[in-house]
């Protein structure tokens, strides 16, 4: 009926989409709400694969042996017998292995957020461009600790995960795809409500003005903090989802590049502060990155360099591009609504003015007055 | 003597890295890169050309002051003409980089091309002069550290254009309104910056294996050299870059010696340690412990 290879793109793209839109949200609920920069998702996502194959596969090996199976001692040299054995171990206990994924993403989400503690711990302290800088260098720590330090990761060679879904005969990416979107739908509609919720407003009036929220008694680090932890929670979540869609891990997968900058650009292209946009951006951008890499060969043909170097020709020129001629992105950032509440009406409400008293004291004519109201209110829009 | 080279080059990095920071107020992410395209200046010059790798020194230093100028005029200055906030430059900064070093691969794959040669991994050691039983690069990285020093001290002290630049460094709208055209010192400043990063970088490979990714770690020594020395000074950053020169070179090799040699894994991770603690403990660096000495002898004598 349908090409084959077309479903499997289509899968992929779904996959991809679902991962990707959530950590650009999350960057979102950090840049984009609370004027925090953080460049390292990518350290976030990292820690939480590193959840899944330092912990949850020891884990998985030691109810193995319980159950009877052989388990190999070496953590990455046996490594393929070892999963290979889980896997028809798996395939007769469904429930196991559900359990087993819900653990890992519980895992993730919790550890991932005192993990963001404790990332934080330096960051928070700083401001804008040193906490970018503090980042990057976690990010390049991350990395270097996950190729060299094999426990967690199985360093250069990277370790297989078993597969939780082995009792399904069909594509287990389906499933994993599936379950990816829901995740990405459910964080939407939690970074929607807090946004609109009293805290939500607390985060944009920290990235308009963090000097007035100090003094109105509001604790801007503690704030910062808290979402410091809440997206790296959800940052981790993702990383976790991605091992079980490779059924691999390797510290190498976790760059910057990947993790880091293409998010951004994803952010930047759909407008920073508004969560639709970050959908659109994503959806554009990762449908062109998976295009590219499924007709590889093909685009190949034209260029003499492989084309992962044309992909960043690609990142840094349109992130350039949008930052210099589209600052407020695709889907520009859009007054909050909140239901119930009017801005038109509260700001009519706000001036009120008596005229003949003004008219008197000022000897000003109606008509300046109402000139004077009008770019008052149009301040306010702005603002 | 690895780590005197490299503490040498890495001070020429820091003071540009330094400069661009107190000039322009963004952290430039660009700067290893300039040093990525010096490395290849030198690869063009000595294996394709066949020339001397000393040559490749003022080439590198014109292309790389070119390369800042364009950066600065075609994106810093756009955005900050916007009214792009430090956030938004610094990730323009991380773009160019990005595309940069996506450009030298390129590059690099190009050379290999054309010569048949491997031009990913490679150095230059084997073209040096040889001086005293010493690799000439010895000398000339230590002479050129400090000529520049003093010729930037000179600069910056002695002629008009050294002064305007640091009245722009202190406060730019004072400075445009005493009349000073503070695009112009700006332009001048990413020259230098540029320049003196590139030259270092084309000095790379005559002492260190290079690869298209030596630019990507240099910027992390980079940055944590310039904080070390208190990012607001560049003396210190000279300070900064050769303590953390000497610490990522002799510190691995003691470290090697005592733990065996997997640690030598982790030189690379010395510099990203040192940035978080500097910022975590005292973002002032050497400098303000410099000056915290300062006044206790000063009290012990009154």
């Amino acid at each position: 009926l349908v090409d084959a290879s077309l479903v499997r793109a289509a899968i992929d793209i779904a996959m991809f989409f679902g991962l990707y839109v959530t950590i650009a949200m999350a960057l979102n609920f950090q840049y984009g709400n609370a004027g925090v920069p953080n460049m390292g998702s990518a350290v976030s996502v990292a820690f939480g694969a590193y959840v899944v194959s330092g912990i949850c596969l020891r884990l998985m090996y030691v109810i193995g042996m319980k159950a009877g199976i052989e388990i190999g001692p070496d953590y990455v040299y046996d490594n393929l017998v070892n999963v290979a054995n889980m896997n028809t171990y798996f395939s007769k206990h469904p429930l196991l292995g559900i359990a087993l994924f819900l653990f890992a993403m519980t895992m993730g989400l919790v550890l991932g957020t005192l993990f963001g503690y404790v990332v934080s711990l330096p960051a928070i302290r700083l401001r804008s461009t040193y906490l970018m800088i503090t980042m990057i260098a976690m990010s390049e720590a991350s990395q270097i600790i996950g190729r060299n330090y094999v426990p967690i990761s199985g360093g250069t060679l990277g370790v297989r995960i078993p597969n939780v879904f082995a009792f399904y005969s069909g594509d287990r990416s389906l499933l994993l795809a599936i379950i990816t979107l829901a995740v990405g739908l459910v964080s939407f509609f939690v970074f929607k409500n807090m946004l609109n919720s009293p805290y939500g407003r607390l985060m944009r009036s920290l990235r308009e003005n963090e000097v007035t929220l100090n003094s109105v008694g509001k604790n801007a680090i503690g704030i910062r903090r808290n979402i410091l932890m809440f997206s790296s929670g959800i940052t981790s979540l993702i990383g976790v989802l991605l091992v079980f869609y490779f059924s691999f891990s390797t510290a190498t997968n976790y760059t910057m590049s990947n993790f880091t900058y293409w998010p951004w650009l994803m952010l930047m292209v759909g407008g920073p502060g508004n969560n639709t946009g970050t959908f659109l951006g994503a959806f554009l951008v990762i449908a062109m990155r998976r295009l590219i890499t499924i007709y590889k060969w093909e685009i190949n043909q034209f260029f003499w360099f492989p084309i992962a170097f044309l992909e960043q020709v690609i990142l840094g020129v349109v992130l350039l591009v949008i930052l210099m001629f589209k600052p407020e992105g695709l889907i520009p950032e859009k007054a909050l609504h909140i239901r119930g509440i009017d801005y038109n009406k509260i700001i009519e409400e706000d001036i009120r003015i008596d005229w003949k008293q003004e008219k008197k004291r000022a000897g000003e004519s109606k008509q300046g007055i109402m000139d004077k109201i009008k770019s008052v209110i149009k301040i306010t829009h702005k603002n | 003597m690895s780590a005197i080279v490299y503490s040498s080059l890495l001070a020429m990095l820091c003071i540009g890295y330094t400069l661009t920071y107190i000039i322009s107020k963004i952290p430039n992410f660009a700067h290893g890169t300039y040093a990525g395209i010096g490395v290849y200046i030198a690869y063009t010059i000595t294996n394709t050309l066949g020339l001397n790798p000393y040559l490749s020194c003022p080439f590198g230093f014109i292309i790389g002051g070119i390369v800042g100028v364009i950066i600065y005029s075609l994106v810093v200055k756009t955005l900050k003409n916007m009214g792009g906030g430090a956030v938004v430059l610094t990730i323009s900064t991380l773009a160019i980089q990005i595309v940069m070093n996506a450009l030298i691969n390129i590059y690099a794959t190009f050379l290999r091309m054309r010569s048949g040669n491997w031009a990913y991994m490679f150095f230059l050691k084997m073209h040096d002069f040889k001086l005293f039983g010493y690799q000439g690069i010895i000398y000339v990285s230590t002479i050129l550290c400090i000529s520049i020093v003093i010729l930037l001290h000179f600069f910056l002290n002695k002629t008009k254009m050294g002064v305007a630049m640091r009245c722009t460094a202190e406060d730019p709208n004072l400075a445009e309104i005493l009349g000073i055209n503070s695009d112009r010192i700006q332009l001048m400043a990413w020259f230098i910056t540029g320049g003196i990063a590139t030259l270092a970088g084309t000095l790379f490979p005559l002492w260190f294996e290079s690869s298209p990714t030596t630019g990507d770690r240099l910027i992390n020594a980079c940055m944590a050299g310039s904080l070390l020395g208190g990012i607001n000074n560049i003396y210190g950053a000279i300070i900064g870059a050769f303590i953390l020169g000497m610490a990522e070179i002799l510190g691995t090799t003691w470290l090697m010696y005592t733990f065996g040699t997997g640690v030598g894994e982790y030189r690379y991770i010395i510099p990203l340690v040192a940035v978080i603690i500097v910022l975590f403990v005292q973002p002032e660096g050497v400098p303000w412990l410099l000056n915290k000495i300062k006044t206790r002898i000063k009290g012990s004598e009154e």
